[in-house]
């Protein structure tokens, strides 16, 4: 048995649901029937420790703060006895917005992305629209018309690309590895969109680019659905069936065969899988 | 803070020319101030060394490291749709509508500089869209720069593409006279594009000044085929929903013909047929014109085939000749 360290770097601006997905998956991870569980315990909880006890009462868990960085390292085990240590950083989704807008790698990032086995971005489609143009609902009368100096803000798309191509720049330039690392796409509040096709034909439909960026960068990408809490929880009233049967009860991932799965821990699995 | 003392590097404003991530460890950096760099908050971060923008001649060392990216001229007089054009095929991109075969976006480093020009073709709230802005004649030497990459299964490789984004004056200066100091940037263009196109405006061609509009294009056409030198050119025709009269299609049709008779002929348009889905509407001719961008190859060098007595690999050189 040999044991390896297998680090995941979760990427996701603020928003998407990186927050309730860890409190999920170390409930889930501290349960016996998935495909990983906790081996021993986690080093440090806190980060997630608002967040397990909200959704205990069947509500919705507060806005991680800007400030926040802290990682927390999950030893977890697979049932046939492998063993990896899962960093699971925890931070401000605003940080990934400003390192996009700045063009600028704090420390802290390079080093997560040198030493991460895996990747794995977060994009929840109900906050990213590729919007109307021309093409889609042309104005007659548009001849000739041409536009005078107006701001310009960069479409959810080329934010989410150029994120990538940062990531694969860092990557390149500070580790030894020449191989990127892999990647997962999660999409995350899967229930919002009620799409019922698979993970990377939602992403194909909604995010066209992107799609087409991770599929020529990546040879296998994993892209899967998320839905961590299974249906929308408000911060302030509570979820009676939530509070009564536990949130452990609730979520479910869509594998990329388009089945779902109530095992939260599977695209970790998948993505350890290599390395495990 | 201050500047690097190197012409083609912009620290602090991009990362560093030479890729040194920590900027400490650069020697030419290492000679300017080092206790300010301390001071400043770049110290420990990493900076991308690409901007964003469309890019300039200084950036391309960066772009073109791994291979010479191929250069696509886009040629024509002012306000015949060049920007349009690439404003267009961007936004077709951006909707996956522009399924070239066997070739996928694989990535920009001029994605700010995409977004402005398409940016005005957008929907924003309470503007309806517009066509690109008028690309300004600064007194450039070389003209925007805009990145594409394509991952090309076949070769299992990804292909560096630069698109030209010029203001149409250079290039009617530059047919007028080719030495002009206002043509600097067309000549650049036509001294590096690896292939043209020469963008025929056919609202002007029907417009009030249809004989200036055509005299112009005439003489971009005639400038473009004595200095080609066999590269690839296709006439493109934007605005293919407008209709000309037929004598002025064959006026143009003829001097592109007559200087540069392999070129291949282009419709397009931003409108295309109204029927059917709007969300799947990619107006007319675009994603072939780009099929015929990407598909463009520099010609290799073919070696004459050794002399040999042996098939094998191994004495194909080097066995003597009785």
């Amino acid at each position: 048995m040999t044991q390896t360290s297998n680090a995941i770097l979760l990427v996701g601006e603020s928003g998407v649901g990186k927050t309730h997905y860890g409190a999920q998956l170390l409930r889930r991870l501290m349960g016996v029937t998935g495909a990983l569980r906790m081996k021993g315990a986690a080093s440090n909880l806190e980060p997630f420790e608002a967040a397990l006890e909200s959704l205990d009462e069947g509500r919705a868990a507060g806005h991680t703060p800007r400030s926040v960085n802290v990682d927390s390292v999950w030893p977890v085990i697979s049932p046939d006895g492998r063993e990896a240590d899962l960093i699971w950083p925890e931070y401000g989704g605003e940080q990934i917005k400003s390192v996009i807008e700045s063009r600028r790698l704090p420390d802290a990032w390079q080093k997560r992305i040198d030493e991460a086995d895996a990747w794995l971005l977060l994009i929840r489609l109900e906050q990213t629209s590729v919007g109307d143009d021309m093409f889609s609902k042309p104005l007659t009368g548009l001849k000739g018309v041409s536009a005078e100096n107006r701001e310009v803000h960069p479409s959810d798309q080329a934010r989410l690309v150029e994120l990538l191509q940062m990531l694969i720049f860092s990557h390149g330039s500070t580790s030894k590895s020449h191989r990127l690392p892999r990647l997962g796409v999660l999409l995350t509040c899967w229930d919002e969109g009620g799409i019922a096709q698979t993970p990377s034909e939602a992403l194909k439909a909604r995010l066209p680019l992107v799609s087409a960026f991770v599929r020529s960068n990546w040879r296998q990408p994993l892209i899967m659905g998320l839905s961590a809490l299974e249906r929308p929880l408000s911060p302030t009233a509570r979820d009676m069936e939530y509070a009564s049967k536990g949130p452990e009860h609730f979520g479910y991932v869509v594998e990329e065969d388009g089945t779902k799965s109530s095992d939260l821990t599977l695209p970790i699995h998948h993505l350890l899988g290599a390395g495990i | 803070m201050e500047k690097c003392a190197r012409a083609t590097c912009f620290v602090p404003d991009t990362g560093c020319d030479l890729g040194h991530t920590d900027l400490s460890k650069c020697p030419i950096w290492h000679g300017a101030r080092v206790a300010d760099a301390a001071d400043h908050d770049v110290a420990g971060e990493m900076l991308m060394p690409w901007s964003g923008s469309a890019f300039g001649l200084a950036d391309l060392g960066f772009i073109s490291g791994r291979a010479k990216p191929i250069v696509i001229g886009v040629v024509g007089p002012q306000n015949a749709g060049k920007t349009t054009l690439l404003a267009a095929w961007y936004l077709l991109l951006g909707r996956g509508l522009a399924d070239t075969e066997g070739r996928l976006f694989a990535g920009s480093y001029t994605l700010s500089g995409w977004e402005a020009v398409a940016g005005s073709m957008r929907w924003a709230p309470g503007q309806p869209p517009r066509f690109p802005a008028h690309t300004t004649s600064r007194g450039g030497r070389a003209p925007g720069l805009l990145h594409l990459s394509f991952d090309d299964k076949s070769a299992d490789r990804s292909v560096d593409y630069l698109f030209t984004d010029a203001p149409g004056e250079w290039f009617q200066r530059w047919a007028i006279n080719t030495n002009s100091d206002e043509g600097a940037g067309a000549r650049w263009v036509s001294g590096n594009a690896d292939a043209f196109m020469i963008v025929a405006d056919r609202e002007a061609l029907a417009g009030g000044a249809m004989g200036a509009a055509r005299g112009a294009l005439q003489r971009i056409a005639k400038r473009l085929g004595a200095e080609r030198d066999g590269r690839p050119v296709a006439l493109v025709w934007t605005k293919s929903d407008v209709d000309i009269p037929p004598e002025m299609e064959e006026a143009v049709r003829g001097v592109v013909m007559e200087m540069m008779p392999d070129a291949v002929e282009h419709s397009v348009s931003v409108v295309g047929e109204t029927d059917g889905d709007p969300l799947l509407s990619k107006g007319a001719g675009l994603v072939e014109l780009l099929q015929w961008a990407i598909d463009v190859r520099r010609p290799g060098l073919r070696l004459p085939p050794p002399t040999s007595t042996s098939d094998d690999p191994l004495f194909i050189y080097g066995t003597r000749k009785r």
